[in-house]
Parts: structure tokens; C-alpha cells; sequence
């Protein structure tokens, strides 16, 4: 069966909504595009938390104290090691690997317990400050080096949680997992864990809770909102960032007060949600875009449709359906935008759809047309052969006209196969049920499908 | 009409009223907004118990029995048909009372212990028939 964009849970036929679970669901073949924060671990009111943010400074201060014993080469590799975590699958990459520092940037990032005293004899109390000094780390990798330092607890918790849900575990070596009692990263760990289906390699998921798209504490902001540019530039100098980096070497207190302010101000520092909804006047707003355009593909009309309603119904249907992608393909030269869903059989319904079309994702094709006619029900019959399940719902300006409602029942009553439409009548439908608050806008999908069979024989 | 009869008549009319007065709000509000499942039940097992006691004469309408759920029936449907109940028990009220020494009375089948008059019936107290022009 084919799967867009398959997830570590839907893979396994584990089919839970991903507002249900404590931690992000990993991509088999692409990173979640957040990061572990630090500063949400250190501002958690869980101990356990607050004790692991511990854990992660202090096994970066351990740096120092190798620096201290004249073992640099150890610090460095060290650092080179904890660059890079993989098996989380968090942050931008296509192919869920990214790649170590080199040397001579662990150099750089060491060079700062020389060089600034208080970190010198204090060590560090938020270790993503190394932003602030070193051109080319930024929030990926200081994700990744508190994930690595965090890889033990991490193993533990991905087992955990696959075991509550059934996820199936391998018994698998871990690369690089950071011992806290020798204070070095060993080879000879293995676990139980969920494992990648084509790499064999090991997965661990991470706690939503700590989650952001940026850190709390981060350069950008630093230098649009912090940086005093009259002092480190002339002025008509190019302002470029990496001599702020420097500037900031020399002058620690301006960092100290930017640390200061931004854990004064930590009740603001929340972490990101993995899919926002858009607000209700957004929507009311697509909603009349929508409805403002004319069918066909005249000044890019279709584009346009497919944009506000790849946006509305994805916030729509959430949290029951949770969005997979858009995805464009061509037949017989027309190329055709849809959006993937995966069915997390969160109501009766959608199990039933599960469990009647085996469909564990549901393909929206979006269709600008003023009538959907026999070829596009023939296409999207075609798209559903492809492995999806044998439910589709075609996104549309007008209802079937009755010959093609026909056909479609003539579908099911073959092939058993289910083709609704939803309406612009139907999507606005969905918009005042989200806006009531009453009843979830999938409601109306429930409510097309309960048409649809109503209109089957028997 | 007998005592029990009454008795549930009165008990139905007024939760119709208080619903209908209800969702009459909601509906000015947003008459496209969906009714919550929870609220539907309820109207639905109201819309049973009145259909039981207005028999098929007094129904109004022969091809509605209850809301269904999956088809999101929105305030203002349910207003509409809550309306159409009303009006009906009003119709089986004005059949059931009778005008007696200047007021309207329900004209009931008395029971052991009531004091019945020559055609073995009481009379309660109601209210003028609404629709009966002055």
C-alpha cells in the first residue's frame, strides 16, 4: 500500500491523531522541520526536565574542564560527535541525515572557554549562547548537540512510548550515545527502538513539549532587536553578522543582558505546535476568495483555488485528519493537485473508511472545474489504484450533475470504490461549523459520505 | 382527553417552548450554525414523545419523524420543525377545550374521586384557543 510522506505510527498501522501523542511523530524519509529548544527544558516547571537541561550544560562545561587537562583533542571530538543527531529527524533535511562540524569549528566553538573569562570559570548556563559567537551554528545544530547529549533518555523514551502504542522495536545499535558517568560519547549502546524500513536505522522521537522553530535564545533576533550596530560599525560600513560575532567576543556583558532579558521575559517562550490552525477569520477570509473565483484556469483561477483550499481544509479537518501534502502529478497531461490526509480513524467514520476502502490516507483532489465529467472521476479512480484506499473526494465548485453522481454509485456498486464531492456549499458549511463551534467541520465529509451511500443500493 | 394525557401534554408543551425559545436565539444569531450533537439528542427524544401523543391526526408531517445527526440539521431547521410541533399541540388543545361560565377549560374524563359533572366529565382551567379570532 503507498504512503505520501509516511510516518513512523501510520507505517506501522498505529493510527493515532498527532494532537493525541506526547511527542512528534517522525517522518520515515524526512525531518519535522522544529527544533529541541534548550531554554524549554531549562523554563520547564517538570524536574525531570529542568534536570536534564542540567545534564546537557553540564556535559558541554565538561568541554572546559578537558581544555583545563590539556585534552583538547578529547573536548574536540567530543564536540564533532554531539554536532550531529540523526535519529532524531529533526530540522530540514530531505533525507533525514545531516552532517557533523569539522575540527576546525570545534576549535572555534572551544575557543570561547579561553576566551571569555566568565565562561572560563563558570562554563556556560544556556550552551545555544555559542550562537552568539560562532559563524555557522545555528538552531539545527544546537538541537542537535542537546539531543545528542540527551540520546540515553531519549532511547528510553522513544521505547516507552512505542511500546503504550504497539509500535513494533528492533533490538539495535546506537550510534554515538553520550555516557553522562564517563562524560564521553560510546559505540557499544543498543536498544530496543522503532527502525527506519528501508536503513534499518534507529528512530527516536523527541517530546512535543520542547519543540520550537527557532530557539528562544537566537542570533537573529539578537541582531535585529539587540545588537548595538552604532558601536560595532562605522557608518557607512556593511553590516555584516559575522562582525557582530566577533564584536561580541570582546564584549560579553552585551550577551549576559541579552541572556538576562530573555529569561525575564520566559512566560512568553512557549513551544511551537506542530500545525497551527489558522484563525476563523482567516478562514472566512479564504472562504471568499474562493468563492470570489471563476471556474476554469482564466488568471490563474485554479492556482489560486487549490491555494486557499489546500489552507482551509487542512485547518478544517484538523485535528482528526492530520495534513500530509500537496501533492502534483500528471495524467493524460493534466496536471492535477491533491492533498493527502492520513486517517487516523479518530471517529467512527473515518474508521469506517479505514476499515470498508482501506484507506489509512485520503486523497482531497482539487478540481477549479464548473463540472466534474466522466474523465476526472475516471482519473482520480485511476490515482486510487495506486494504493490509497478506495475513498476519494473530489474539492469542487458545484455538486455532480446527476449523470455523474450515478456513475459514481455505479463505482461503488461495482468496485465498491467511493467518490464524494465536496462543494463550495460544503466547504462554507465547514467554516460556520468551525466558527460555531458547535460540531467539527468534518462533520460535512461524514455527512457527503452518509449522502452518498444513502443514494447505493442496498 | 384524560389525566394523564393532560399531564403529559403540559410537560411536553412547555420543554417544546423552552427549547424552541432556546434555539429561537441561536438561530437569530447564526441560523446556519449546527446543532451540537448533545442538544440534538434531546430535541430528538422531545420530537418522539410528542409525536406518541399527537398520534398521526395531530403530526405535522407525515415524513418526518427525527433529526438525523449526520446530516448537521442547522437552528434554524430546528426551530422551524419545533414550530410546526407547537402549532399542533395548540390544534389538539382548541380541540380539547370547551367555553364554560366565561372561560376556556380542558374537558377531561373524570377519575374515581373527582366531582364529574352529568357527562361523567371535569373541567380544568386553560387558556383561551390562539388562533380564535375576537
Amino acid at each position: 500500500m503507498t504512503l505520501i510522506r509516511p510516518r513512523l505510527t501510520d507505517f506501522h498501522e498505529v493510527l493515532v491523531a498527532q494532537s493525541d501523542l506526547d511527542f512528534a511523530i517522525p517522518f520515515l524519509d524526512e525531518d519535522i522541520p522544529l527544533h529541541v529548544d534548550p531554554f524549554l527544558l531549562w523554563k520547564s516547571p517538570s524536574q525531570q526536565d529542568q534536570a536534564l537541561h542540567t545534564a546537557v550544560t553540564n556535559s558541554f562545561n565538561h568541554l572546559n574542564y578537558l581544555l583545563g587537562r590539556d585534552r583538547r583533542g578529547e573536548a574536540r571530538e567530543i564536540l564533532v560527535a554531539a554536532s550531529e543527531c540523526a535519529e532524531v529527524g529533526l530540522g530540514h533535511s530531505r533525507k533525514r541525515r545531516g552532517s557533523r562540524i569539522g575540527a576546525a569549528k570545534a576549535d572555534e566553538i572551544l575557543s570561547l572557554f579561553g576566551a571569555i573569562e566568565d565562561y572560563s570559570k563558570s562554563g556556560f548556563s544556556h550552551f545555544e549562547e555559542i550562537q552568539l559567537y560562532v559563524h555557522g551554528i545555528s538552531k539545527d545544530r544546537v538541537s542537535d548537540i542537546c539531543c545528542s547529549f540527551l540520546k540515553s533518555f531519549l532511547m528510553d523514551y522513544t521505547t516507552e512510548v512505542c511500546r503504550e502504542l504497539g509500535i513494533p522495536l528492533a533490538h539495535v545499535a546506537v550510534p554515538a550515545t553520550y555516557d553522562y558517568r564517563k562524560n564521553r560519547f560510546v559505540e557499544d549502546q543498543t536498544a530496543w527502538l522503532p527502525v527506519n524500513p528501508e536503513t534499518s536505522s534507529p528512530i527516536l522521537v523527541v517530546p512535543k513539549r520542547w519543540l520550537r522553530f527557532n530557539p528562544w535564545i537566537n542570533f537573529d533576533e539578537y541582531y535585529r532587536d539587540y545588537c548595538p550596530f552604532d558601536d560595532v560599525f562605522q557608518p557607512d560600513e556593511t553590516r555584516d553578522p559575522v562582525r557582530v560575532l566577533r564584536y561580541n567576543r570582546d564584549h560579553y556583558g552585551l550577551v549576559r543582558d541579552y541572556i538576562a532579558a530573555k529569561e525575564r521575559t520566559q512566560a512568553d517562550c512557549r513551544n511551537d505546535p506542530l500545525f497551527r490552525q489558522i484563525p476563523v477569520s482567516s478562514a472566512k477570509g479564504k472562504l471568499s476568495t474562493i468563492r470570489g473565483l471563476a471556474t476554469g484556469k482564466a488568471e490563474g483561477a485554479d492556482r489560486k483555488f487549490e491555494s486557499a483550499t489546500s489552507q482551509l481544509l487542512a485547518s478544517l479537518l484538523y485535528p482528526h485528519l492530520d495534513f500530509a501534502a500537496v501533492q502534483s502529478r500528471t495524467d493524460s497531461g493534466v496536471l492535477i493537485r491533491d492533498l493527502i490526509f492520513y486517517n487516523n480513524r479518530s471517529l467512527d467514520f473515518l474508521e469506517e473508511i479505514h476499515t470498508d476502502y482501506g484507506s489509512r490516507q485520503i486523497v482531497f483532489e482539487l478540481k477549479n472545474v464548473a463540472e466534474i465529467d466522466r474523465d476526472h472521476i475516471n482519473q482520480l479512480n485511476r490515482y486510487l489504484d495506486s494504493g490509497l484506499g478506495m475513498f476519494g473526494v473530489f474539492v469542487t465548485r458545484h455538486a455532480l450533475k446527476t449523470a455523474m453522481f450515478k456513475n459514481t454509485v455505479s463505482l461503488w456498486a461495482g468496485q465498491r470504490r467511493c467518490i464524494i464531492a465536496l462543494t463550495d456549499d460544503d466547504v462554507s458549511l465547514m467554516v460556520t461549523l468551525l466558527e460555531g463551534r458547535q460540531r467539527p467541520p468534518v462533520d460535512v465529509l461524514k455527512k457527503k459520505y452518509v449522502e452518498f451511500r444513502r443514494a447505493c443500493p442496498s | 382527553m384524560n389525566w394523564p394525557e393532560l399531564d403529559r401534554f403540559e410537560k411536553l408543551v412547555g420543554q417544546l417552548e423552552s427549547v424552541y425559545a432556546e434555539l429561537s436565539i441561536l438561530s437569530k444569531k447564526s441560523p446556519n450554525d449546527a446543532v451540537n450533537p448533545f442538544k440534538l439528542r434531546f430535541v430528538n427524544k422531545l420530537l418522539a414523545d410528542s409525536a406518541a401523543t399527537l398520534g398521526s391526526d395531530y403530526l405535522p408531517f407525515g415524513d418526518f419523524e427525527q433529526f438525523d445527526s449526520d446530516d448537521i440539521p442547522q437552528n434554524s431547521d430546528v426551530v422551524f420543525i419545533l414550530s410546526q410541533y407547537l402549532q399542533c399541540f395548540e390544534k389538539l388543545r382548541a380541540d380539547n377545550v370547551v367555553y364554560r361560565h366565561g372561560s376556556w377549560d380542558w374537558e377531561i374524563d373524570a377519575e374515581d374521586d373527582d366531582s364529574a359533572d352529568d357527562s361523567g366529565k371535569v373541567y380544568v382551567r386553560s387558556t383561551r384557543p390562539k388562533r380564535l379570532k375576537d
